[in-house]
C-alpha cells in the first residue's frame, strides 16, 4: 500500500505492513472451540522514520493499544510484516525476540499499574539493565541515579517505593525505566491520559526532550487530539482497527480527508467562547460497531454523515490523496470539508 | 553511542534545565513508613491476632525451651506408685498423670514438639508444592493449567481422612517424620488453586507486561515480579494450613493411624486417655487444651495476616 522507494527505506526505522491482530473468542469448558474474533486490529500500514513521532488516534476500542502491544511483541500477530530495521519483529522468537526488545521500549498508560509496587524504583530502573547485563552492579546504580536526574527526579529517590511518589512522577519513573537500556523506538501508550491535566505538560515536554537528546523515535498512542498535536509529526487515525487517514500532522489539522477524522476534530473545544459557540459541530450518532462482527463495506458508513449506497458494499481503498504523503480510506474524501 | 556517554553528556550540558519538573509533593514530605512497616502496624492494631500471636511464642516456648526448666521425663513410667498413675493436677505434677504414670505436663511438651513441628514442616513442604503446582499452571494455562489443574481437582475430591486412614495404615510407621510427608502429599491443593488464582490475575497486570517488554524471562516474570505480590494469600493460606495439619495429625493419631508410642503427639495423647476419661478427665483435658488454643491462635493469627495484608488496603 505504502510505495517504499529506496531513498524512504533508509530512513524508516519501523515499516509495518498489513498487520493483523485478532483475537479469538472461545466457547466450552474443557475443549474449547473457536467461535468468532475478535479483529481487534485488521490490516495496517504504517511507516514511522528515524527521529519521528507517529501520532496514533482514535476512539477506545479502536485497536491502538492493540498496535502497540502487538510492536513489542505482548502478542503476537495473526498477520503481516513488522519491518524494525529490516528485522520482522513478528517472526522473532525467544532469545532472538528479547534481545530484539532491547531496542523497542514501552511506556504504559498507567502509571499506577505499571510499576511493581514491590520493587523501588531503583530496582525498577535496573531491572532491564541487569536482564541484558550491561554493566557491573555499581555501574548500573550510578545509571539508574543519573537516569532518575534525567527524567528530573532526585537520585535520593532511589530506594522508595513506588507509592510513595505522585502520578507524574511515577511516569517519569517509568520514562527511566524505558530508556534505561538505550532503545532506539520507544511506544508511549497513552502515557499522559491517566495523569491530571496540570502534570501532562511536564511529561510531555520530558518526552520531547528526550526524543531531541538520545534520538528516539515514537510511537504515541492516544485518543487526546491536541496532546497528539503537541507531539507528533505526523498522525494516524484508526477507526475499528483500520487506519482510516494517515497524514503530516498540520496537513490532517488543515484538511483532513476522511469524515472521522473530521468529525474528530470538531470535537476538539476550542478555548475561545466567541468561537465555540458558532462553530459547528459533527456529531457522530451511535457507538463503535462490535470489532466482532465489523460493518461491510466502509466499516464507518454506520455512523457517517456522507455515507452513500457505495459506501456500504464497497471499502475504500487506502490510498494517496491530493498531497503524496496524505493517504485516508474514503470515496468521498474530496468532498469532507475543511477545518 | 553508549549509555554512559549519553548519560554524561546529559548531565554535564542539560542535567539542570529539567531541575524545576522537580515537584515536592506533601506525600514526600509526610515521614516516610516501608510497606513491611505499614503491615505491621495494622496487624498490631488487631487485639484478637496479637492475642493469638502471644499465645503461639508461649507455646513455642514451653514445648521447646520448657524440657530445659522441667526436666521429668516423658517416658518414665513410674507404674509402681499408686498415687503417681491417674493423678489430678498438683504440685508434683501440675498436670497430672496418666495411667501408667507419665507426667503429662512433660507429654504435652514433647508431644507439643511433634504436633507443631508436623504442623510447621508439612505445612512449607504443601506450600511449596502448592507454589510450584500453582504458579506453573497460572503462568503458562492452556492445556499446562487444564491437566495440573484437573489433577488438583482429582485430589481435592477424594474423601481426605479416608485417603489418609487407608495410606497411612500402609505407608506410615508411625514416626514423625512419615507423618509430615503423608499430610504434605495431600495438603497442597487448595495453595495450588490459590496461587494460580493469583498468577492468572498478575499476569494481565501492566507491571507485568512491563516487566516482559523489557526482556524479562518466564522464571523472573513468575518469582521475582508475580510471587511477591501474591504473598500476601499465601502467607495468609500457610497459617491457616498450620492449623489444619495439626488438626489432621491429631485425628489421625487418634484413631491411631498416626504418630505411635513411644513418639507423643497431643493427638495421640487424647486417644490413649478416652478410656480413662471418666476416671479421671484430666488426661484428655489438657492435651485438648493446647490442640484447641493453638489452632485458635493460628486462625486468629491468620485472620489477622489477611486484614494487615489487603492488597486493597495496602495500596492506599
Amino acid at each position: 500500500m505504502l510505495e517504499t522507494d529506496t531513498a524512504v527505506a533508509s530512513k524508516t526505522l519501523l515499516d509495518v505492513r498489513d498487520l493483523k491482530m485478532y483475537f479469538p473468542l472461545t466457547s466450552g469448558i474443557i475443549l474449547q472451540r473457536v467461535v468468532g474474533y475478535i479483529r481487534a486490529v485488521d490490516g495496517i500500514s504504517f511507516t514511522i522514520e528515524r527521529g519521528q513521532t507517529l501520532g496514533l488516534v482514535g476512539e477506545s476500542g479502536s485497536g491502538k493499544t492493540t498496535i502497540g502491544r502487538t510492536i513489542v511483541r505482548l502478542y503476537k500477530p495473526t498477520a503481516g510484516q513488522m519491518l524494525f530495521d529490516n528485522v520482522d519483529l513478528a517472526k522473532l522468537q525467544g532469545e532472538q525476540l528479547r534481545q530484539a526488545r532491547q531496542r523497542v521500549q514501552m511506556i504504559f498508560q498507567d502509571p499506577y499499574a505499571s510499576l511493581n509496587p514491590r520493587f523501588t524504583i531503583g530496582s525498577l530502573i535496573a531491572e532491564p539493565m541487569h536482564i541484558y547485563n550491561v554493566a557491573s552492579k555499581k555501574e548500573i546504580r550510578d545509571r539508574t541515579a543519573e537516569l532518575l536526574r534525567v527524567v528530573g527526579l532526585r537520585a535520593e529517590y532511589i530506594d522508595r517505593y513506588p507509592h510513595e511518589f505522585s502520578g507524574g512522577q511515577r511516569q517519569r519513573i517509568a520514562v527511566a525505566r524505558a530508556l534505561a537500556i538505550n532503545p532506539e523506538f520507544v511506544i508511549a501508550d497513552e502515557p499522559v491520559s491517566a495523569l491530571d491535566v496540570s502534570i501532562r505538560a511536564q511529561v510531555l515536554n520530558l518526552l520531547q526532550n528526550l526524543q531531541e537528546r538520545f534520538n528516539l523515535t515514537y510511537l504515541f498512542v492516544s485518543h487526546d487530539l491536541s496532546v497528539v498535536r503537541h507531539v507528533a509529526d505526523r498522525i494516524a487515525v484508526m477507526y475499528l482497527g483500520k487506519i482510516v487517514e494517515l497524514s503530516d500532522r498540520d496537513e490532517l489539522y488543515r484538511a483532513p480527508k476522511h469524515p472521522y477524522t473530521r468529525a474528530l476534530l470538531s470535537a476538539v473545544p476550542i478555548p475561545d467562547p466567541q468561537i465555540e459557540k458558532h462553530r459547528q459541530r459533527i456529531i457522530l450518532s451511535g457507538d463503535l460497531p462490535s470489532p466482532i462482527k465489523i460493518p461491510s463495506g466502509c466499516r464507518f458508513h454506520t455512523r457517517c454523515p456522507m455515507a452513500q449506497d457505495i459506501c456500504r458494499e464497497v471499502e475504500p481503498v487506502f490510498e494517496a490523496k491530493e498531497g503524496r504523503e496524505h493517504y485516508a480510506a474514503c470515496h468521498f474524501s474530496e468532498q469532507v470539508t475543511p477545518v | 553511542m553508549d549509555i554512559s556517554e549519553r548519560l554524561n553528556l546529559n548531565s554535564t550540558t542539560t542535567g539542570d534545565e529539567i531541575e524545576p519538573f522537580l515537584e515536592v509533593t506533601a506525600e514526600l514530605v509526610q515521614k516516610r513508613r516501608s510497606q513491611g512497616r505499614i503491615i505491621f502496624d495494622r496487624f498490631m492494631r488487631n487485639k484478637m491476632a496479637i492475642a493469638g500471636s502471644l499465645f503461639l511464642i508461649l507455646m513455642f516456648v514451653l514445648c521447646f525451651l520448657g524440657p530445659l526448666v522441667w526436666r521429668l521425663d516423658p517416658n518414665y513410667a513410674n507404674v509402681l506408685s499408686v498415687t503417681n498413675t491417674l493423678s489430678p493436677p498438683s504440685l508434683a505434677h501440675p498436670f497430672g498423670t496418666d495411667d501408667v504414670g507419665h507426667d503429662t505436663l512433660a507429654r504435652i511438651m514433647s508431644g507439643g514438639r511433634v504436633s507443631l513441628l508436623v504442623g510447621l514442616t508439612s505445612m512449607l513442604m504443601a506450600i511449596l508444592l502448592g507454589i510450584g503446582i500453582g504458579s506453573v499452571a497460572g503462568f503458562y494455562g492452556g492445556i499446562i493449567d487444564n491437566v495440573l489443574m484437573r489433577f488438583t481437582d482429582v485430589i481435592l475430591s477424594i474423601p481426605l481422612y479416608l485417603l489418609l486412614f487407608v495410606l497411612s495404615a500402609s505407608f506410615t510407621d508411625g514416626t514423625p517424620k512419615s507423618v509430615i510427608i503423608l499430610i504434605a502429599i495431600f495438603g497442597w491443593t487448595y495453595a495450588a488453586r490459590l496461587v494460580r488464582s493469583e498468577f492468572l490475575a498478575l499476569k494481565e497486570r501492566e507491571f507485568i507486561l512491563a516487566s516482559r517488554t523489557i526482556g524479562a524471562k518466564n522464571l523472573r516474570l513468575m518469582f521475582r515480579h508475580m510471587l511477591p505480590n501474591a504473598a500476601g494469600p499465601i502467607i495468609v493460606n500457610a497459617t491457616l494450613l498450620i492449623s489444619t495439619n495439626i488438626i489432621l495429625e491429631s485425628v489421625l493419631s487418634y484413631f491411631g493411624f498416626g504418630i505411635k508410642l513411644p513418639d507423643a503427639s497431643w493427638g495421640q495423647m487424647i486417644s490413649d486417655g478416652q478410656n480413662l476419661f471418666a476416671v479421671d478427665p484430666w488426661i484428655i483435658i489438657f492435651p485438648a487444651l493446647a490442640i484447641f488454643l493453638t489452632v485458635l491462635s493460628l486462625n486468629l493469627v491468620g485472620d489477622g495476616l489477611r486484614d494487615a495484608l489487603d492488597p486493597q488496603m495496602t495500596e492506599r
